[in-house]
């Protein structure tokens, strides 16, 4: 088999079971075909960065394409992917057992779900920028059931205030995307073939006109930038992610947001070798520092634990823009590091908070002490990856926001980097606060004390594992992955 | 079809599109809204019609076929099937009084103007004053969203800033691709349908608009 066909074959596996679920009903029956197509979609993308590595871009039917960014972006949905699906498996027994889920709606939660990966695949493999459109608003309609799923009502309006919200902000995006394309066209004095493919417009960005791709890039960057979580267009951001179920507040939270940013990347791309990198990087910054701003308060004063999560993804989102908005070799790398640092971490504690929330039958982190006693196996992976998101060594997320401050200072933008560390000390210590609260002292009688069960333990392992691995080192393969796509940013 | 009048034309199509607009943003009534938000959609559908004429782009026509079909009838339908399904008061309370509106939408059409004036050779890749016409109206459908805490006018007022889009889109050079153009209806039925679906079950569950709930906060 060619191993281009992977490009389309990659979002296709997902589809394709995702409807087949469609038609069963057996509980166990799904849960294994959730694990085993997660499980085809990692092998699928892992093939896929083999490829990429040993023969550089690979792409396929003119619209699809992978390089070293795309398949960063893969791995991360594709081991994300996996650990939540075996995460799923005990959590949808407890809420089966809870009444929180009726049995017969059980294939539509698990059809959503596959459906909302491959689109997030077709996001990150599209080569013309119209598809990557296209796949990204799929992403918001089949990930607004999902947040509404329970059908309760903060559920539900949760879900109205994300799908409206991020449609009219990546509408945006689209305008973004209309505008960039017209210059590109007028650039070549009329159509020519992928004319809509990034990877053709990138070989003529330096013809393009730099006032209209100013424009292109603002409405981009408010655009996508919705969908990203950046402040000050983050309102949907803790609703949505707090009310999901837990798995997709998972992913919603260490995926999604995640291929929002992709899609900024490619026009920041597109944009500095139109108007060089002065333009991009400074809104990158105005809108990072601004997000890691007003995140902190709510991150202080929060009580409902999932709040706290999500305004605590604002945050790193805005950590990822600063990153990009340092520039040089030095603050990309970091930034696309934290990607995936931060992808992995905040997935892991979405899934812990899920199983803390269920055992306490409470989201208000003041009423749930004592976690240690009745979970130690989760209150010791809660901690490592409250302590890791806080930004503390020995753990992955202090290696990127420390490579992304030394950008920052090379750079010399002093005065962002010390608002920065002030507020990172500050969410450090209130993060600290909250969880420590939770994971010490006497535990309630009224908690459920029930055993760990392998599932959800052991897909939050696989995370914890991975972060732990990540702090200590930085695997030669991801490190050269994590270069190449650095260079193709900076062009 | 000469390129001068085909200019004259979107020109004047532009005109009556942001007319159509400001009908939506001065309107107390619901139908209203949703009546002048179809006219805008048949509006696109003859621009796009034009633009097809001039460039001899059999494309455009099948876009031009498609935005009436979807736009003008099927979305208004929706619409308005949802409104009697759910039997709300039909007056429009808006956050924000509409002379301050139609104010703040004067600015939006000067600030979009403006803009694009200072755009170099590269605006005659657009056709006429598409692209100004465009910002305008993408800016003015969110100014509907946010003056009006009503599900269904908030619906009016994103149908209406995709509209914009698709009028710029339409006078690039040759337009969108084909499929791309059906791509992105495809999603804004789908994302139309899901809306619908979440104010029909908040309907019948609290039975409150689902713009109005503000439990979440903080």
């Amino acid at each position: 088999m060619m191993t281009s066909n992977l490009l389309w074959l990659t979002p296709l596996v997902p589809l394709a079971v995702g409807a087949s679920m469609l038609l069963l009903r057996d509980r166990r029956l799904l849960a294994v075909l959730d694990v085993a197509g997660s499980l085809a979609v990692l092998g699928m993308v892992g093939a896929l960065a083999r490829k990429v590595s040993s023969t550089g871009p690979v792409s396929a039917l003119g619209t699809f394409r992978a390089d070293e960014m795309a398949v960063l972006f893969l791995l991360l949905i594709g081991l994300l992917g996996v650990a939540v699906s075996i995460a799923t498996v005990g959590w949808m027994r407890n809420e089966l057992a809870r009444g929180q889920i009726r049995a017969e709606r059980l294939r539509y939660y698990y059809a959503l779900v596959h459906g909302f990966i491959a689109t997030m695949l077709v996001t990150v493999l599209a080569d013309n920028l119209g598809i990557l459109w296209i796949a990204m608003e799929g992403t918001t309609i089949t990930s607004a059931l999902l947040v509404g799923f329970h059908g309760d009502k903060h559920g539900l309006e949760a879900a109205w205030k994300y799908i409206i919200v991020t449609t009219i902000g990546i509408s945006f995006g689209l305008f973004g995307t209309v505008l960039v394309y017209g210059a590109a066209v007028h650039a070549q004095g009329g159509v020519f073939a992928g004319a809509m493919n990034y990877s053709s417009i990138a070989a003529i960005a330096p013809k393009l006109d730099p006032g209209i791709i100013r424009i292109a890039f603002i409405f981009v960057v408010v655009g996508y930038g919705t969908k990203a979580g950046l402040a000050p267009v983050h309102m949907w951001l803790p609703d949505a992610h707090s009310q999901a179920p837990t798995p997709v507040s998972a992913l919603l939270s260490g995926a999604l947001i995640k291929c929002a940013l992709f899609g900024i990347v490619r026009f920041h791309t597109l944009a500095r070798g139109a108007c060089g990198a002065d333009f991009s990087q400074g809104l990158l910054l105005l809108f990072g520092l601004i997000s890691v701003v007003v995140a902190t308060p709510f991150i202080i004063v929060q009580h409902d634990l999932k709040r706290l999560l999500g305004y605590h993804s604002v945050e790193h989102v805005g950590i990822i823009a600063l990153g990009l908005g340092f520039g040089g070799k030095l603050g990309t790398y970091g930034a696309l590091l934290h990607v995936i640092n931060h992808g992995v971490t905040k997935a892991l504690v979405f899934l812990i908070a899920g199983d803390a929330i269920g055992r306490y039958g409470t989201r208000d982190m003041r009423l749930m002490k004592g976690f240690l006693h009745v979970a130690p196996f989760a209150a010791t992976l809660l901690l490592m990856g409250a302590f890791s998101l806080a930004g503390t060594p020995p753990f992955s997320i202090f290696i990127s926001e420390l490579v992304i401050l030394r950008a920052g200072l090379s750079a010399g933008h002093y005065v962002i980097v010390a608002v920065f560390l002030a507020m990172v000390v500050v969410i450090f210590a209130g993060l600290i606060h909250h969880v420590g609260q939770m994971v010490f002292g006497e535990a309630d009688k009224a908690a459920d004390r029930g055993r760990e069960a392998f599932s959800p333990l052991f897909g939050t392992l696989l995370l914890a594992l991975v972060m732990v691995l990540l702090g200590i080192t930085i695997p030669m393969h991801l490190d050269r992955v994590l270069a190449r796509a650095t260079e193709t940013i900076l062009g | 079809m000469s390129v001068v009048l085909a200019v004259r034309l979107i020109n004047v199509l532009g005109a009556l599109l942001l007319f159509t607009m400001l009908l939506i943003l001065a309107s107390g009534q619901l139908y209203r809204a949703i009546y002048a938000v179809a006219a805008q959609a048949v509006l696109l559908g003859i621009a796009g019609a034009v633009l097809g004429a001039a460039t001899g782009n059999i494309d455009l026509w099948v876009i031009a076929g498609i935005t009436i079909v979807v736009k003008a009838i099927l979305l208004p339908w929706l619409l308005i099937w949802v409104v009697k399904r759910i039997n709300i008061p039909r007056d429009i309370e808006p956050v924000i009084p509409i002379n301050v509106t139609l104010l703040f939408a004067a600015g939006i059409v000067v600030l979009a103007f403006h803009l694009s004036a200072s755009l170099g050779s590269v605006r005659q890749a657009i056709t006429g004053n598409a692209l100004p016409v465009g910002i305008a109206l993408i800016l003015l459908g969110v100014l509907v969203m946010a003056s009006r805490r009503k599900a269904l006018v908030q619906m009016v007022g994103l149908f209406a800033s995709e509209n914009g889009i698709f009028f710029t889109a339409m006078a690039i050079s040759q337009g969108m691709p084909l499929i791309i153009e059906i791509g992105v209806i495809l999603d804004v039925v789908l994302g139309a349908l899901v809306m619908g679906i979440l104010v029909l079950r908040v309907r019948s569950s609290v039975d409150t608009d689902i713009a109005d709930l503000e439990s979440l906060k903080g």
